[in-house]
């Protein structure tokens, strides 16, 4: 269904050439302007820029395809996005008492930030994790530890995110499901995520002691293929784009990137031949970045949605309508974040938030204005929750849904976002696809490439910062509370639990279940079920990493210089 | 010829976030300094022998992880065990409070910067030091 008649647009065009004329000198007619991401911006849209649009084909009904306009027909009449700060540090007992903070304020998911010692697959007794045990995250090392970080809180009501590498990500994903077993809470009926996401681990962050991307892939989706049979309404992997536009890039990349991973993991799978497409794509959960550009970033949500339709119906054939739809969770950008005056931010996360709200999210952490400085205060978690409460309660965003349906300008910016990511996401293809750009040290290039460009434009003042290229005070005018997490003792307790751990489990009963992991590692069978037992019969994170670290070894991470 | 002021770029723990130091280690080569990239995962032991063996004058080390209370007097420590805090310009950057600045300056940190700053200002930063601390010429 066209949406414009062509004779009309035609006359428009006219016009709008004319009216373009005659204001030509008006000031700032002249000035060329670019978007966030680079795109060059016209002073107005008009019918004549999206004269080409079919509404049934492009935009149409919230839940119908092609999904621009959101994933259910009721949007947030029907379920509000789920308010999910990611938050933890130090043992899984301090990180619980967070939760039950968190919990208590009113917020309906959780989010477990792990430290980097949990995420590299490392013990808390192993040497070199002694002064990074539970910093900047909680640190786990088995069943034990998940228990205690959720006891009191009710999993079969609130969903958990387990925001984990997927490198360790099954056997921590292990201790969360062996858990809710023990409370009764049928697999069958478990609702969360697991982060599990190849790109963000080898190319944003980097772990030590972590087996090659072509053997990590394996894994990550190993466990994609097992929750899919036996965990249907847990999502086994969020595509962290997020993480990858935290490196500077455009937000065409950033869909680039994120597709791209997508399909990495299809092409994993359906090379096993064991899952049709339609079996496990709707099991896939995403997680995109709400950036500093508004409009731009709504743009983004709304082609997204369109995009992961076509990929699944015209790419890969999928007949489940669960498999078009691109249910994703929305973190606001923390690098937008100055340290500067710390108390704008908070500013700045509540546009971020609401561009998500209007883009249709279906899950958010909106980041805590302190988080430049230190991890987040009860404080600003509490402001963090608040914001999107405002959003959800006084502001009537929920009443109707996709708002910027049908404005020009958005209406255009979405076509030309999606146009560009299709265009990346080629250039990752022409490269043999993800896993082996990664394995080439082009992700990293294009990263670093793209934070030069991000710091050159901020020193050239291209790009505005408040506090931090512009308005900029030669004193602090905010007094904030600093968090001190101090993390100290936690080396010691954990330390103490794993000694213990080792004394009353059956330790040749966790040796045979290790032996067993490594046969079903080789033999390339599905290895969730091996590590469910392993787990379950007090086997640590460690040790089963260490399992796959002698079948496939070390990667060496390319540097991109 | 004035030799290039040699600096030593480590992040130490297990913190995988090197985006920052990354971008000051370019940025850094390309404003004339000679940068020994010592990357990701290092212990203060292995700081301390790197920056013996390339007889450095400039230590940066990058943290993000918030452990820097703990991780940083752990390296200033041991460079003085090595007689070396006195002959080398040690210098922290990533999300620091800046009400711990006093302690990693009591500790032996000779600067310290926070997010915002720009290569140029680290850059002059650098000379001034190693030309107060070191009393070399740049």
């Amino acid at each position: 269904m066209k949406m414009f008649d062509e004779k009309k647009i035609e006359e428009l065009k006219k016009k709008e050439f004319e009216w373009m004329d005659r204001t030509k000198n008006d000031p700032g007619a002249e000035k060329v302007l670019l978007g966030g991401s680079g795109i060059p911006l016209k002073r107005i849209y008009t019918p004549s820029d999206i004269a080409d649009m079919d509404y049934e084909r492009d935009i149409n009904f919230p839940g119908v395809a092609p999904y621009t306009r959101g994933i259910y027909p009721t949007m947030y009449r029907g379920k509000l996005w789920t308010i999910r700060q990611f938050s933890g540090f130090n043992t899984p007992e301090e990180t619980n008492k967070r939760f039950k903070y968190e919990y208590e304020s009113g917020q309906t998911g959780f989010s477990i930030a792990f430290d980097s010692v949990t995420e590299s697959g490392i013990d808390s007794d192993d040497p070199r994790a002694k002064d990074d045990v539970g910093a900047g995250g909680v640190h786990v090392d088995y069943l034990g530890d998940m228990e205690a970080m959720f006891a009191d809180l009710p999993i079969d009501r609130v969903t958990t995110s387990v925001t984990i590498s997927p490198w360790p990500a099954i056997p921590i994903t292990a201790t969360y499901f062996n858990m809710a077993k023990d409370r009764g809470i049928p697999l069958s009926e478990l609702d969360g995520t697991t982060q599990n996401d190849f790109l963000l681990f080898t190319c944003c962050c980097h772990l030590i002691d972590q087996v090659p991307p072509h053997n990590l892939i394996r894994f990550c989706v190993d466990l994609v293929e097992w929750c899919a049979q036996n965990v249907p309404k847990w999502h086994p992997v969020s595509f962290a784009s997020y993480n990858y536009r935290e490196n500077g890039i455009t937000a065409y990349q950033e869909l680039g990137f994120l597709f791209a991973n997508e399909i990495a993991y299809i092409e994993e799978e359906l090379k096993r031949d064991r899952l049709k497409i339609d079996d496990f794509a709707p099991v896939f959960s995403y997680h995109l970045s709400s950036h500093n550009d508004f409009f731009e970033e709504i743009a983004k949500f709304r082609a997204a949605r369109r995009m992961q339709y076509k990929l699944m119906k015209e790419r890969y054939g999928a007949k489940n309508p669960k498999a078009y739809l691109l249910r994703f969770h929305v973190q606001t950008a923390g690098s937008t974040l100055v340290y500067h005056q710390p108390l704008n931010n908070a500013v700045r996360v509540a546009y971020q938030a609401l561009a998500a709200a209007i883009g249709g999210v279906q899950s958010m952490h909106a980041t805590s204005y302190d988080e430049p400085v230190c991890l987040p205060t009860d404080q600003s978690v509490l402001l963090s929750i608040r914001t999107q409460q405002i959003l959800q309660n006084d502001m009537n965003i929920p009443a109707v849904a996709d708002p910027l349906g049908g404005s020009y300008y958005v209406e255009w910016l979405t076509n030309e976002i999606e146009e560009r990511a299709w265009e990346y996401l080629q250039k990752i293809e022409d490269r043999g696809g993800l896993v082996n750009c990664v394995e080439s040290g082009w992700v990293h290039r294009e990263f670093f490439r793209a934070m030069n460009d991000h710091l050159r434009e901020i020193k050239s003042g291209e790009k505005k910062i408040v506090g931090e290229n512009c308005f900029r005070m030669d004193y602090e005018p905010y007094e904030i509370p600093i968090f001190h997490p101090n993390p100290e003792d936690t080396l010691d307790i954990q330390i103490k639990k794993i000694e213990r751990l080792r004394k009353e489990r059956d330790n040749k009963k966790v040796e045979r279940l290790l032996d067993e992991l490594k046969v079903v590692t080789e033999r390339y069978e599905n290895v969730v079920p091996t590590v469910m037992k392993t787990i379950k019969a007090g086997a640590t994170i460690g040790e089963v990493c260490d399992v796959w670290r002698d079948v496939y070894g070390i990667w060496k991470i390319p540097l991109p210089v | 010829m004035i030799k290039p002021i040699k600096v030593l770029m480590a992040k130490p723990g297990l913190d995988g976030h090197d985006r920052g130091i990354k971008v000051v280690s370019r940025g850094l080569t390309e404003s004339g300094f000679e940068v020994i990239y010592a990357g990701l995962w290092n212990t203060p032991e292995m700081i301390v022998e790197t920056a013996i063996q390339e007889d450095v004058d400039v230590i940066g080390l990058s943290i993000l992880s918030g452990a820097h209370d703990v991780l940083i007097p752990a390296i200033t420590g041991a460079l003085s065990e090595r007689g070396l805090l006195e002959n080398v310009v040690v210098l922290v950057g990533g999300t620091i409070p800046l009400e711990d600045f006093d302690l990693l300056k009591r500790s032996g940190v000779d600067d310290i910067f926070i997010p915002g700053t720009t290569i140029s200002e680290i850059a002059n930063m650098i000379k001034k030091l190693v030309k107060d601390k070191l009393g070399k010429e740049v």
